[in-house]
C-alpha cells in the first residue's frame, strides 16, 4: 500500500480543517446559494462546508487578488512602504478544473523567465487540497473534455477522492507541500490505512468519478486551427449576442490580465493592480484613442484565441480548463465549448 | 469618537452668489468655522453627484452645496435642476445608509454673508455630533 | 393560444417578413444547449426562423442591441413585449435608435419565469408595427393583480421597500454586503437597455470618478452612480439584477430613483410610456418640492 495515500472519514473533516489552522490560514468552501466562496476559516467562526458544489468565483483570487497594492509612498517624506505577505495558505475543497487552472496561471506568472514577484510569493506559500468532484457541480462542466477530469490531480498537493459508500475520501498526498498536510492530520489521528491490498491493484476504495454533463470533442490539432481562422466570419456571429460585460473573464480560473494604477490615498501614493478584462473597450485602447481591438467581435475572438491557441503556443497547454462557469454565467448565453468544437470542425 | 474631532467639509459654491457671499462675509469679518473647504462652480447645477460620492469616498465628513435662489440663476434655470437633483440624491444617500445630516445644501445669495456663516456653522456642528464619516471607505485592508 | 402556439406564429412571420425583404434580420430569441436558458439571438434567413423560441424562458431584453454603436444591419424587425416596447420608446427618446429603421412585431407576454417581472403592468407593447396576438387578459402569468401588488414586498418597488423597511445602519450594511460581493463585471449596466452613453464613466478612470480597485467601497460608488445614472429612466424590465452572475440583488437602487421622483412630482411616474417624454432630472418645475431654503 503506498503510504501516501490513507483514509479520512468526511465526519472528520472540520477536525482536518481545524487541524491546520495553527500553521496555516485556511480557506473552505462555505456559505449558502449565492454566497458560496472559499471563505476563511478560523477557530472562532462556525461554518458550513460544503461539499456538493463549488464556488462561482475560483480560488484564483488567492493568488491574484481582485485588487492589490504594490507599494505605496509617503508624499512627505518619500518613505517606499510594501504590503505584507501573507503566511502560509492552505486551501481546502478546491475542484480539479480549478487546480488545473492555477498550473495555467503558473506558466503566465512564472515561466518563460518572467517571476512575479508578487504572485510567486503566495504561490510558494500556497497548499492546495483538492477534492475530486463526485457529483458534477455545474450543468455547463467540460472539464474531461479539456485535458482534465473531474478526479485530475493537475495543481494538486492532496487530493481527495470519495469512497464507494459516499462516507470517506482516500486521500493522496502527492507533493512535499501535501505531505506537510499529512503529518498534520495524522498528528491528529484522522487518518487511516485504506485497506487496498497493496498486491492487487484492483482494491482501490476510491469511487471512478463520474463524467461531465457536457461531452465535447476537443480536436488536437485546435490551436493551429482555430488561429488560422482569424478571418473567419463565424467570429461576428459568435459575439453578436455579447453585451461586453466581464462576466465571463472575472468567473474564469485562468484569466489573469491586469491593470495597474495609482491612487493618492491620504497622504500615500499607492501603485495597485486591479483585475482587467479584455472585453471592456478601455482594456486595448491606446493613448491617442486608438482602439485595435474596436468591437466587440475583436475582443471575443481575442478572448477565445487566448484561451484556445496564443496560450497554448506559448505555454504548450489550453489555457481553458472546461469549469464551464462562463458558460453558465453569461447573461447573452455565448459558449466556449461550441467556439472549441466549431474550431475543430475547420 | 474622539474630543477634537474636526470634521472635513466640502462646500460647493457657485461662483454668481454664495461664493460672492462667502467673500462678503470674509470682508466683513464675519467668523465661521475654519472647517470649510469651499470648491468654486460656475453654477451650482455644475455639482455633478458624482462629485458627493467622490468627496465621501476619499474621507470628506460631509457636503454641502450651495447656489442661487429659485428665480435667481445666472444662466436663467441651472439652480432648477439642482434643486431635483438634489432632492433626489439625498433620499438616495439615505438609502445607502449615509446620514442625511451629512449632506446639506442651501441657496444662499450673493449679500447673505450671514446666512453663509450661519450655514457653514450649523453643518458643521451637525457634522461633527455625526462623528468621522466612515461611510463609502473600505472597510478592512485588502486580501493579500 | 399556448406558448408553442404563439412561437409557430413568430417562427412563421418572422421567415415571412425575411423572404420579401421587408427586414434584414428579425432579432428574436433562440435555446441554448441548457434547459430554462435561452438567449438572443439573430436570424437573417427565412430558414432559419426555425431557431426561434417562445417560452417561460425568452427573458433577455432584445431592444438594447439595436443601439449597438456598430449595428449596421438595416431595417430590423424586433420581437418585443411589454418591456422591449418601454425600452425602444426610451432609447427613441434619447435618440439611439431611428424609428424608421425598425420593424416591431409585438408579442403580448404574461410574464415569465422571473420574479421581477411580476410587477410588469406592460403586457401589451406601447409601441409595434404589428401585434402577433392579443393579450390575454384571463392569463395569470407574471402581471400583479391588484391585491397582490398591496401585499408587502410584492408591488412594483418591491426590492426598494425591502432596504427601506431597515433602519440606516441595516441599510449601510445590506449595501456593503451587496458590494462586498460584487465583482464589477458590468453586466448591470451593459444590460441595461436605457444605458446607452457610448463611452462609459468607469471607461474613463484617468478622470478620477471612479477607481478601478474592486473594493466594497468602490463598488458602491459605481452601483450608486449607476442608479443615479439610469434611474429616472429605467423602464423596471429587471435586467440588471437578473444578469448579476453574483445574484445581488440591486434592482432596489433603481427602484428607489423611480419612487423618489414620484414623491417629488406627487404624480406617477414611469419612463418609457412613450417617446416624448423627457426624463425626470431632465426637466424642472417652478414649484418643485425644495428643503434647501
Amino acid at each position: 500500500m503506498d503510504k501516501n495515500t490513507k483514509l479520512i472519514q468526511k465526519t472528520a473533516l472540520p477536525d482536518a480543517l481545524a487541524a491546520l489552522l495553527p500553521d496555516y490560514r485556511v480557506f473552505a468552501p462555505a456559505g449558502e446559494n449565492e454566497r458560496l466562496a472559499f471563505t476563511r476559516i478560523d477557530a472562532q467562526n462556525a461554518f458550513a462546508l460544503c461539499l456538493s458544489g463549488t464556488p462561482l468565483m475560483p480560488p484564483k483570487e488567492l493568488l491574484f487578488p481582485r485588487s492589490e497594492t504594490l507599494y505605496g509612498t509617503d508624499i512627505k517624506t518619500g518613505d517606499v512602504s510594501l504590503p505584507q505577505t501573507a503566511g502560509p495558505t492552505a486551501v481546502f475543497g478546491v475542484r480539479p478544473c480549478d487546480a488545473h487552472g492555477i498550473a495555467n496561471l503558473d506558466c503566465a506568472f512564472l515561466e518563460k523567465g518572467y517571476v512575479d514577484s508578487a504572485y510567486a510569493a503566495r504561490r510558494e506559500a500556497l497548499t492546495l487540497i483538492v477534492l475530486a468532484c463526485a457529483q458534477i457541480p455545474y450543468e455547463t462542466c467540460f472539464c474531461d473534455s479539456m485535458g482534465g477530469g473531474p478526479a485530475g490531480s493537475e495543481g494538486a498537493d492532496v487530493l481527495l477522492t470519495e469512497t464507494e459508500d459516499g462516507s470517506a475520501l482516500v486521500a493522496a498526498f502527492l507533493t512535499g507541500k501535501g505531505r506537510a498536510v499529512k503529518a498534520l492530520w495524522a498528528a491528529a489521528g484522522l487518518l487511516s490505512d485504506t485497506g487496498a491490498d497493496a498486491t492487487t491493484k484492483s482494491a482501490n476504495p476510491a469511487k471512478a468519478p463520474p463524467p461531465c454533463n457536457l461531452r465535447i470533442s476537443k480536436d488536437k490539432g485546435l490551436a493551429a486551427k482555430i488561429a488560422a481562422a482569424f478571418d473567419d466570419p463565424m467570429w461576428a456571429r459568435f459575439s453578436e449576442a455579447c453585451l461586453g460585460c466581464g462576466t465571463c473573464s472575472f468567473v474564469c480560473p485562468t484569466c489573469y490580465c491586469f491593470d495597474l494604477d495609482s491612487e493618492n490615498r491620504g497622504g500615500t501614493a499607492e501603485e495597485f493592480r486591479c483585475w482587467d478584462c479584455c472585453m471592456f473597450s478601455d482594456y486595448s485602447r491606446m493613448a491617442g484613442g486608438h482602439n485595435p481591438r474596436p468591437t466587440k467581435k475583436e475582443r471575443l475572438r481575442n478572448r477565445y484565441l487566448h484561451k484556445l491557441a496564443y496560450f497554448d503556443e506559448r505555454y504548450g497547454r489550453t489555457l481553458c480548463v472546461g469549469c464551464g462557469r462562463c458558460i453558465g454565467k453569461c447573461p447573452a448565453g455565448l459558449d466556449i465549448a461550441a467556439v472549441i468544437e466549431w474550431g475543430g470542425t475547420l | 469618537m474622539a474630543v477634537d474631532f474636526e470634521p472635513k467639509i466640502l462646500a460647493f459654491c457657485c461662483n454668481w452668489c454664495t461664493y460672492t457671499g462667502a467673500d462678503l462675509a470674509g470682508q466683513s469679518r464675519m467668523k465661521y468655522p475654519e472647517n470649510v473647504r469651499v470648491v468654486r462652480v460656475p453654477c451650482s447645477g455644475r455639482v455633478n453627484p458624482q462629485f458627493i460620492l467622490r468627496a465621501f469616498r476619499r474621507g470628506a465628513d460631509g457636503v454641502l452645496v450651495c447656489g442661487c435662489h429659485p428665480g435667481d440663476c445666472h444662466y436663467a434655470t441651472g439652480n432648477y435642476f439642482t434643486r431635483r437633483r438634489f432632492m433626489l440624491m439625498r433620499e438616495l444617500l439615505e438609502f445607502n445608509g449615509v446620514d442625511p445630516g451629512r449632506f446639506h445644501a442651501r441657496w444662499i445669495s450673493g449679500s447673505e454673508a450671514a446666512k453663509f456663516r450661519d450655514t457653514v456653522s450649523e453643518v458643521t456642528r451637525t457634522v461633527k455630533a455625526l462623528g468621522p464619516n466612515e461611510r463609502f471607505q473600505e472597510a478592512s485592508g485588502e486580501e493579500s | 393560444m399556448t406558448n408553442g402556439q404563439k412561437q409557430q406564429l413568430i417562427r412563421d412571420r418572422a421567415a415571412a417578413l425575411l423572404a420579401d425583404g421587408a427586414v434584414s434580420c428579425i432579432v428574436g430569441w433562440r435555446q441554448t444547449r441548457f434547459a430554462g436558458k435561452t438567449a438572443v439571438c439573430f436570424v437573417r434567413a427565412p430558414e432559419d426562423a426555425t431557431l426561434l423560441v417562445w417560452n417561460e424562458y425568452t427573458i433577455p431584453l432584445t431592444a438594447k442591441y439595436l443601439a449597438d454603436e456598430r449595428w449596421t444591419g438595416g431595417k430590423a424587425g424586433i420581437l418585443a413585449r411589454g418591456c422591449d416596447s418601454k425600452a425602444i420608446n426610451r432609447l427613441l427618446r434619447d435618440n439611439q435608435l431611428e424609428r424608421e429603421k425598425l420593424y416591431i412585431v409585438g408579442l403580448p407576454c404574461e410574464g415569465k419565469a422571473d420574479e421581477r417581472c411580476r410587477p410588469c403592468r406592460q403586457k401589451t407593447p406601447l409601441v409595434y408595427d404589428e401585434l402577433l396576438w392579443e393579450e390575454d387578459s384571463a392569463a395569470d402569468g407574471g402581471g400583479t393583480s391588484a391585491a397582490d401588488a398591496d401585499a408587502p414586498g410584492r408591488g412594483r418597488f418591491f426590492r426598494a421597500d425591502e432596504v427601506s423597511a431597515l433602519g440606516i445602519d441595516a441599510r449601510y450594511d445590506y449595501w456593503e454586503d451587496v458590494y462586498a460581493r460584487c465583482i464589477r463585471c458590468y453586466a448591470c449596466r451593459n444590460a441595461c437597455p436605457v444605458c446607452s452613453c457610448r463611452e462609459c464613466y468607469v471607461d474613463m478612470h484617468r478622470a478620477g470618478f471612479q477607481s478601478k480597485r474592486q473594493n466594497a467601497a468602490d463598488n458602491r460608488v459605481f452601483g450608486v452612480t449607476r442608479a443615479f445614472h439610469v434611474g429616472d429612466r429605467c423602464i423596471e424590465c429587471g435586467e440588471c439584477e437578473r444578469v448579476c452572475p453574483m445574484g445581488l440583488p440591486i434592482l432596489g437602487q433603481t427602484q428607489k430613483v423611480i419612487q423618489t421622483a414620484e414623491a417629488l412630482a406627487g404624480a406617477p411616474y414611469e419612463a418609457g410610456l412613450n417617446a416624448e417624454d423627457e426624463n425626470f432630472l431632465g426637466k424642472f418645475d417652478l414649484d418643485d418640492k425644495d428643503a434647501f431654503m
